[in-house]
């Protein structure tokens, strides 16, 4: 479909949301010198977005060079452990590298109010017009059904444009509306909590055993509380994110609050004297398109594309929680495949497939294709409540001196503990291959 | 007393006082020059509100003013959004005295017949400014109103000899009594913040806004360097009290408050304003405060 029909339009473009995807998006169409508007609800980019803490903004050396120069970084991550709890248990598994402290660095912990609006500035310096605290209330189409534009909850709001980005985030409602999505499954999300703590810079120095900008990411399996998800700790400049990712269906079941799970794994002996003494600071949730590939939405229809969260692109597999990267990828692959779009005049879904086509060639659709089994597997009940206390049972056994009695060899700790646990070698085999195929 | 000039349009003043972030630093706090937490106060919020809903109902413009560093510009080009038609920016850094604000103020506002401010700002200063301002105009002045009846006030024109505008307003008094006042212009006011709500700047409104004109009217030097003279709102200071006795808890409490029983000190008199203004100022001496 050409789009000689659409002749009295506000703009080129309408971006949904200045997040990292719809910053991204804007970015790379103003660049290309069309005419885009980027609406977003909160007073600032940034205002209304949080999340556990890394980043891993290496995507953005094609959008900004040396961006570490410049992006407003906590601390850059040079110690990455993942810890496996039981209530009375700990075993963690402590990775660091020296080079991940110097360009081009590695992951960064930032805050989301800073992070997000330092890159919207990049958008509006390109020429992208930002416009906050304008909610998009829902979306305008002609008699077809294409979309052509986005109504506003401002007076006078609608706004008529050839192409609309959706980048609202996990609620995605823009697309819920255009049809791209599938029945909502509430199984696909989890809710991720998060306390952020006050504490001295060096006093987190000391505790976490790191210098200067040095951080630390801890990822956790067990410690929620019986409820399926994991936690996480991550060391800002001077003060420390502690939270926890939550099954939604299993949270509603067991009637758990959040914050008692929060309470709970800062109490918990491996948790607790990190956070000794700090001041809750803040308190914040959010939901989270957990399922991935299984989850997602149709990407482009007539006259519209959904990039970041709103298309359930975060990856949420067990030990990698990225979804900031995958938005800022995902919304640069839209901008760049509507530029293409808009030069052809052809914006309907054939003319737009160029999205999807960048998404399949790079991380963003490769790295889902393959972890596409991980997330039911790590949010399983065997990974959740079997496996943990598995391990750390066998470990216990290890390095335990039973003296007079001689030590145990491994294979007959593990035959012990799984039959003590009933852990069928079958489940254990398949849940194996599984993860074998994911993560291998 | 003026009347609306009938050659000239109209103009309503706003004056907006842009303040930096107002929150501590610390973690999670906003730095120094973070201008995502500066802006103005819901009273001056309401000020602009109120300062067109008057334009719309006398058919006149809005100036909508604020002194500070570029930043500034921002709360300006949002007022142009909900409907401002000029913006000026006086060039002077944040912070500056009361004192000088007001005289830049008062020559930028000089041909207004209506002048509005917020009664607080977002850093709580002192309030004083439209005070001054009104002094500079040598015009008459009407502070910390709770409502502006815009109807009434822009009736009052076609029932006034002259044409003259009269604002109707409340103001509010010590123990919850209030002070119905006519205000003649030109005049500057200051309100409450629940004065009135600001409305939302249409969509078009505000992306054209992004790119709307400021006058930046440079500003000479400070005239008054040193202390400023007014800093902080003034507050009695604390006074050593004997703790009273009495078997009665009320009654105790009560003498160390005063609660209910100081009713001796106030004082209902009419007199003109430049008496009452001395009435004023002689009983606050004899009470101590202005020692
Ligand atoms: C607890 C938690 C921990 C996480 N930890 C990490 C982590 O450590 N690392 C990582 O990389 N990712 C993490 N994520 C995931 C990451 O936050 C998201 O994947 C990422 O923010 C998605 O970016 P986005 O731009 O698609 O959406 P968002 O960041 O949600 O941005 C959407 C934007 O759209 C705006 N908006 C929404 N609706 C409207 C509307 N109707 N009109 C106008 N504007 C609208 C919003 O205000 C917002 O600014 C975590 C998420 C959570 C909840």
């Amino acid at each position: 479909m050409d789009d000689r029909s659409l002749t009295t339009t506000d703009c080129d473009v309408v971006v949904v949301g200045a997040g990292p995807a719809g910053t991204c998006a804007a970015i790379v169409l103003a660049r290309a010198g069309l005419d885009v508007v980027l609406l977003e609800r909160g007073p600032f980019p940034g205002s209304k977005n949080m999340y556990g803490g890394v980043v891993y903004p290496r995507i953005l050396d094609e959008l900004i060079p040396s961006w570490w120069e410049e992006a407003p970084v906590q601390r850059w991550v040079t110690r990455r452990s993942t810890m496996v709890l039981t209530p009375d248990q700990a075993l963690t598994v402590d990775f660091r590298s020296q080079r991940w402290g110097a360009p081009p660095y590695n992951g960064a912990t930032a805050y989301r109010p800073d992070f997000d609006h330092w890159l919207a500035a990049h958008a509006e310096a390109a020429g992208a017009q930002l416009v906050c605290s304008t909610t998009v209330t829902g979306l305008l189409r002609d008699a077809g059904g294409r979309v052509v534009g986005v109504r506003t909850d401002r007076p006078d709001g609608d706004l008529r444009t050839r192409l609309v980005i959706a980048c609202d985030g996990v609620n995605s409602f823009l697309a819920k509306e255009a049809g791209l999505y599938p029945p909502v499954d509430a199984a696909n999300y989890t809710l991720g909590v998060k306390e952020t703590l006050a504490l001295p810079k060096d006093v987190i120095d000391e505790r976490f055993g790191v210098r200067g900008r040095e951080g630390v990411d801890i990822e956790i399996l067990g410690g929620t509380g019986g409820v399926n998800g994991g936690g996480f700790v991550y060391t800002n400049l001077d003060t420390v994110a502690v939270g926890a990712v939550l099954k939604l269906p299993k949270l509603a079941a067991q009637r758990r609050r959040p914050e008692e799970i929060i309470a709970g794994l800062k109490s918990h002996p491996a948790i607790a004297p990190l956070v000794e003494g700090a001041e809750v600071k803040e308190y914040s949730a959010h939901l989270i398109p957990e399922a991935g590939l299984s989850m997602m939405p149709r990407l482009a229809g007539d006259g519209m594309l959904v990039a970041g969260d709103a298309a359930a692109m975060c990856l949420a597999a067990g030990i990698w929680l990225e979804g900031v990267n995958f938005a800022m990828a995902s919304g640069m692959y839209a901008g760049r495949a509507a530029v293409e779009a808009l030069r052809a005049g052809d914006l309907s879904t054939a003319g737009l497939a160029g999205y999807e086509r960048r998404l399949s060639s790079t991380f963003v659709l490769r790295d889902h294709r393959k972890l596409r089994r991980a997330p039911s597997l790590v949010l399983s009940d065997r990974v959740q409540h079997v496996y943990p206390e598995l391990i750390t049972s066998v470990v216990e056994r290890m390095f335990r001196v039973d003296n007079p009695a001689p030590k145990p060899g491994l294979r007959r700790i593990v035959r012990d503990e799984t039959k003590r646990l009933g852990v069928r070698t079958r489940d254990l085999v398949r849940d194996g291959i599984d993860g074998l195929r994911s993560f291998g | 007393m003026t009347a609306v000039p009938s050659t000239a349009p109209a103009v309503v003043a706003v004056c907006l006082k842009w303040t930096p972030s107002p929150f501590d630093g610390g973690p999670l706090g906003p730095d120094e020059g973070d201008d995502r937490f500066a802006g103005v106060s819901p009273a001056d919020r309401a000020a602009l509100e109120l300062a067109l809903q008057l334009s719309d109902a006398i058919g006149a413009s809005v100036t909508a003013i604020a002194a500070g560093p570029s930043a500034a510009d921002r709360v300006l080009r949002d007022a142009v959004a909900a409907g401002a038609t000029r913006a000026v920016r006086l060039d002077m850094a944040a912070g500056s005295d009361s004192r000088d604000v007001a005289f830049e103020l008062a020559q930028v506002v000089a041909d207004a017949c209506v002048v509005l401010c917020g009664d607080y700002s977002l850093d709580r200063g002192s309030g004083a400014v439209p005070a001054f301002v009104a002094h500079h105009r040598r015009c008459a002045q009407a502070l910390g109103l709770v409502s502006v009846d815009v109807t009434a006030s822009a009736s009052s024109v076609a029932g006034a000899p002259d044409g003259e505008l009269t604002i109707h307003a409340v103001r509010r008094l010590d123990g919850g009594r209030r002070e119905v006042l006519a205000v003649p212009t030109p005049c500057v006011l200051s309100v409450e913040g629940s004065v009135a709500s600001l409305r939302r700047a249409p969509l078009r409104r505000a992306l054209a806004a992004r790119s709307a004109p400021v006058e930046v009217i440079a500003t000479p030097p400070a005239h008054h360097h040193g202390a400023p003279a007014i800093v902080t709102p003034y507050r009695p200071r604390a006074r050593t009290m004997p703790a009273p006795a009495g078997e009665d808890v009320l009654g105790r409490l009560r003498a160390l408050t005063d609660a209910g029983t100081s009713g001796g000190r106030g004082e209902t008199v009419e007199l003109a304003p430049r008496e009452a203004a001395a009435r004023i100022v002689d009983t606050l001496r004899g009470w101590g405060y202005l020692d």
